[in-house]
């Protein structure tokens, strides 16, 4: 991992939690990504429009805007429809069922988390992400996703 | 001569006769004597034809036979006449008339041969005694004694002598001569003709009388009669045929020997009591005729003192009852007689008979009617006791008796438990031992008990019934469904009784159908009772039950089912339960607990149901059980228990992930974190700690509020110094993201009467709601108001608000705007609870986008209330 390889790699984390925006930040910066914070659903979609990040880390469970609603915004704006997306979900269900989603650019995290596993599940993602397909397989995948999640 | 012109006159009358007399003798009577003779003839013959004048237009006999000694002796210018008839079957003659004599001679009998009526009778011609000295020694009665001369003519008719004629005088001066024997001859001539007349006249009222009585009896064979009817008509009949004065049928009564029936019967005669001696007389002899009632043997005393002269008594159905026919005033009885008696004994035997079979036809009919009645009486009876009240009455009325009664074995003992008729009330209850009574012997014996007189003198009588003083009884056997012994049922009269064997058959056959109704009845009650229990726990068990039968068609649909349903029995009852709830309750496999969604209006219902297949003995499809519970409200529970761990779980790993990952992070060693970068992530573990701890207290304190274990201290609080500590930046809650707090207490609100600690809770998960459904750097307004005895505490934020449809519905236990809504779902919850428990009220106020108020009043602490 060089200092050049971090220097590329821009995350949004949108999450309503000040400590988890925090711990995120500290983490991935630890590994040479850049970092942008989002309180709320629609400052991250602000964010993610203006700045398109490499990857997006995605709190499920907002008020306001949650993230599939955010989810739904981003891949149906051109700009942003292409970033591969972490969701951070405490629904301990996805364990062990979120399976073939990197390939969509789908990841899925549950809390609480090892924070030294958030750079190479992002790192990983993009890496599928680059080879898999986008587009319709990724709204296959995310309503896949949300059916696992029950909602 | 006379006697040829008797003899040749067979009919046409005394007049005709008297002319006769009159041409013949002017043919016969020469001429020469006609001259002096002639004026004698013609005064004779002249007195002749007023005689016969006299006596023919007299029929009837005894008047006759008086009108025919009077004439002779006015013909004959005789002091006395007489006429004897003759008896030939005793060999006398019998005094019939006396003109001038002692009228005790009528009635008196002589030798036939004797003296000058013997001779008249023994020549056929008559005799002048006209020395009646000759016979004075062989005068048959002082009557005659002093009679000087008599001439005697004989009286016969059909070719024989009957009886003879006689005139007679005392007066030493007066003779007879020939012509006067002429005279009285030719009188006794035209007498004898009247007297046949008479006779003949006689004999066909007889006749007429008898063919008239016969055409009675005959009436009596073509008509239906009850024998009582039948046994006065015989004696109307017996009577008529053989003029008798009154008539009666006598012979074995329901109540013993007696008179049956009468005809214009004095009630003396009937006061007589039964003719025991004329009984057995008839024994002996088909006819008994007494002549003399008053010294007859054949007769018992009291009969012979009986308010009649003579009686004709016949046998009639072969000796079981008798006609008798009486006569005020004395009579004999001839031949004729006993032929007309053995005729109205056949003839009344037959009607008597025909009328018993008859009677016993209809009294048959009659019972196997009232037969029919009882066991319909019987069949309506729906419970054991109205059976043998039923069996009681039916029995009672089907053998008229006077009083019934029920027996049944209880314990080794017969007890009254039924009773109809006189006295039958005090029988009820009346115990009766099983050996040894009446009752006990039907028990015993399994058979008919029949009594026809138990006497009236029975002391310590162990029967009740008997022991009440009845004496003609009849009990038979009442069986239980098995065949046992079950009681008896048994009819009695006060007064002695046959029992006809019909009777006692009948009243068996009701005892049969008493034990079928008994038991048809106590099965009815059980079912009764038992579809009563099944009614009671079908309408009272908390299972919907429907049934349907074979058609599929619903013939139960309890209380449960009306509520589980919403649809009532009535519109539920005979149709198929696919039309009442528009979907199938049956599956192909039955099966227990299976789900089940039904409407109910517009609210959809989940029924676990349980379904049962009824089979008929053949095996085939006879209906199904289906048993039901409402599990929606289960189902809301279960599904909100899941999403509460699900939710609880998610609350749980969010303070977590906070402490989990800043202790991770803070173990790497490849980053060098600064002093300040450390106290920030140990900050924020030990907050999530915190944050983690309220989450365990919330849920206790949720416990608590749904058990009612909750410890408040109510003490006086001061509403300001809570508000201002919230709105405060320790206070404020951690996911404020840089919004404003505002404070607005009113200058006099009074301290409120709660507990700090909660009331600080309360206004916390308030604010935290605040901060979580309004946006960042947002207003969150805290504010308190003085009401009457009240203090109002507002929180107020500039978020989305809450949907209308959902504001009755915030404050409910896991309530969350959303899945993804962060938060338990109980912090709105907890607030309520804690400000009801203090005795306050709590509402929202709130608009979509326009964010919300919530408000909640607290009651002023005491003594410090605004005067």
């Amino acid at each position: 991992m060089t200092r050049a390889e971090r220097e590329e790699t821009t995350v949004l984390v949108i999450d309503d939690e000040p400590p988890i925006r925090l711990l995120c930040r500290v983490n991935l910066e630890a590994e040479g990504m850049q970092v942008l914070e989002a309180a709320d659903g629609t400052a991250g979609l602000g964010a993610a429009r203006s700045a398109i990040p490499d990857v997006i880390l995605l709190d499920v469970m907002m008020p306001g805007l949650d993230g599939w609603q955010v989810a739904e915004e981003l891949l149906g704006d051109e700009r942003t429809k292409a970033i591969p997306i972490v969701f951070l979900t405490a629904r301990a269900e996805l364990r062990g069922r979120a399976r073939d989603l990197d390939a969509a650019g789908i990841g899925c995290l549950t809390k609480p988390f090892d924070p030294l596993e958030l750079a190479p599940l992002v790192r990983g993602l993009l890496d599928r992400a680059a080879r898999g397909e986008h587009g319709a397989l990724r709204r296959e995948k995310l309503a896949e996703l949300r059916g696992w999640l029950g909602s | 001569m006379s006697t040829g012109t008797a003899s040749v006159v067979s009919s046409g009358g005394p007049l005709v006769l008297a002319g006769c007399h009159l041409a013949v003798a002017a043919a016969l009577v020469p001429g020469r004597l006609w001259g002096r003779a002639k004026a004698r003839w013609l005064e004779r013959e002249d007195a002749l034809l007023r005689a016969a004048e006299a006596v023919a237009g007299e029929l009837e006999r005894e008047r006759l036979l008086q009108r025919v000694v009077e004439q002779a002796a006015a013909l004959l210018r005789a002091e006395a006449a007489d006429c004897y008839l003759l008896d030939r079957a005793r060999g006398v003659l019998r005094c019939a008339a006396v003109h001038g004599l002692d009228p005790a001679l009528v009635g008196r009998a002589v030798e036939a041969a004797a003296g000058a009526a013997g001779a008249a009778v023994e020549r056929g011609r008559p005799v002048p005694a006209a020395a009646y000295a000759e016979v004075a020694g062989r005068v048959p009665h002082a009557a005659y004694r002093g009679f000087r001369r008599a001439l005697v003519a004989p009286l016969a008719w059909g070719g024989e002598v009957r009886g003879v004629l006689a005139a007679g005088t005392r007066d030493a001066g007066r003779s007879f001569d020939r012509a006067d024997l002429e005279l009285l001859e030719a009188f006794a001539g035209v007498a004898a003709l009247a007297l046949r007349n008479a006779e003949l006249l006689a004999e066909r009222t007889r006749q007429a009388r008898a063919a008239r009585a016969f055409a009675q009896v005959s009436a009596l064979l073509a008509e239906p009669l009850s024998p009582e009817e039948t046994f006065a008509a015989a004696a109307r009949a017996a009577a008529g045929a053989l003029a008798g004065d009154f008539a009666a049928v006598v012979g074995e009564g329901a109540a013993g020997p007696g008179v049956l029936g009468g005809y214009a019967l004095p009630p003396a005669v009937r006061e007589l009591g039964p003719p025991r001696a004329l009984v057995e007389a008839l024994v002996a002899s088909p006819v008994v005729a007494v002549r003399r009632a008053r010294d007859d043997g054949r007769l018992d005393p009291v009969w012979r003192r009986g308010p009649f002269a003579s009686l004709l008594a016949i046998r009639v159905e072969e000796g079981r009852s008798a006609v008798v026919v009486f006569f005020r005033a004395e009579r004999a009885f001839g031949a004729e007689e006993l032929e007309l008696a053995r005729h109205v004994a056949r003839a009344t035997s037959a009607a008597l008979e025909r009328s018993r079979a008859f009677e016993s036809e209809r009294a048959a009919r009659s019972l196997s009617q009232r037969l029919a009645a009882a066991a319909g009486a019987l069949a309506a009876a729906r419970d054991p006791t109205a059976v043998l009240d039923a069996a009681a009455e039916q029995a009672r009325l089907l053998v008229g008796a006077d009083t019934a009664s029920v027996a049944t074995l209880a314990r080794g003992e017969l007890v009254v438990g039924a009773a109809a008729g006189a006295g039958g009330d005090a029988l009820v209850g009346a115990r009766c031992p099983p050996t040894g009574s009446a009752a006990g012997d039907v028990v015993q014996l399994r058979a008919p008990v029949v009594l026809e007189d138990a006497g009236d003198d029975r002391p310590a009588e162990p029967d009740p019934v008997l022991a009440a003083g009845q004496r003609a009884y009849v009990g038979v056997p009442l069986a239980a469904p098995g065949g046992e012994p079950h009681g008896v049922l048994a009819v009695s009269c006060a007064a002695p009784r046959r029992w006809r064997e019909e009777e006692v058959e009948a009243l068996a056959a009701l005892a049969a159908h008493a034990s079928v109704a008994l038991a048809g009845a106590e099965l009815y009650q059980r079912l009764a009772l038992e579809h009563e229990q099944n009614a009671a726990i079908l309408s009272n068990v908390a299972d919907g039950i429907v049934a349907v039968g074979r058609d599929g068609r619903v013939v139960v649909w309890n209380a449960a089912a009306e509520r589980i349903t919403g649809v009532p029995a009535t519109e539920a009852l005979g149709h198929p339960p696919s039309e009442v709830l528009r979907r199938e309750l049956e599956s192909e496999r039955g099966g227990a607990n299976r789900l089940v969604a039904i409407a109910r209006g517009g609210e959809e219902v989940w029924l676990s149901l349980s379904e049962t297949v009824m089979r008929d003995p053949a095996g085939a499809v006879a209906g199904r059980i289906f048993a039901f519970r409402d599990i929606s409200a289960e189902r809301i529970v279960d599904r909100m228990k899941s999403d509460f761990v699900s939710t609880v779980s998610q609350e749980l790993r969010r303070p977590l992930t906070s402490i989990y990952g800043f202790a991770a992070t803070l173990l790497r060693r490849d980053i060098g974190f600064s002093a300040e970068e450390r106290e920030t992530f140990l900050g924020y573990i030990a907050s999530e700690s915190e944050r983690l701890t309220e989450i365990v207290d919330a849920l206790l304190d949720v416990a608590r509020l749904e058990s009612g274990t909750l410890e408040l201290e109510l003490v006086p609080t001061d509403v300001g110094e809570v508000l201002r500590e919230a709105a405060s930046d320790e206070g404020a809650p951690a996911l404020a993201n840089g919004h404003r707090f505002a404070v607005e207490i009113e200058d006099d609100v009074p301290p409120v009467r709660a507990d700090p600690a909660k009331l600080r809770q309360v206004v916390g998960r308030l604010v935290e709601n605040a901060v979580k459904f309004s946006p960042a750097g947002s207003l969150v307004r805290l504010e308190a108001r003085a009401r009457p005895d009240a203090v109002e505490i507002t929180v107020a934020d500039e978020g989305s608000g809450i949907p209308e449809a959902q504001l009755e519905r915030i404050f409910a236990k896991f309530w969350r705007g959303s899945d993804t809504a962060p938060g338990t779902g109980l912090g709105l919850f907890i607030a309520q609870g804690l400000v009801s428990a203090m005795g306050g009220t709590i509402r929202v106020a709130s608009a979509e986008g326009a964010g919300s108020r919530f408000t909640f009043a607290l009651p002023v602490a005491d003594g410090s209330r605004r005067s």
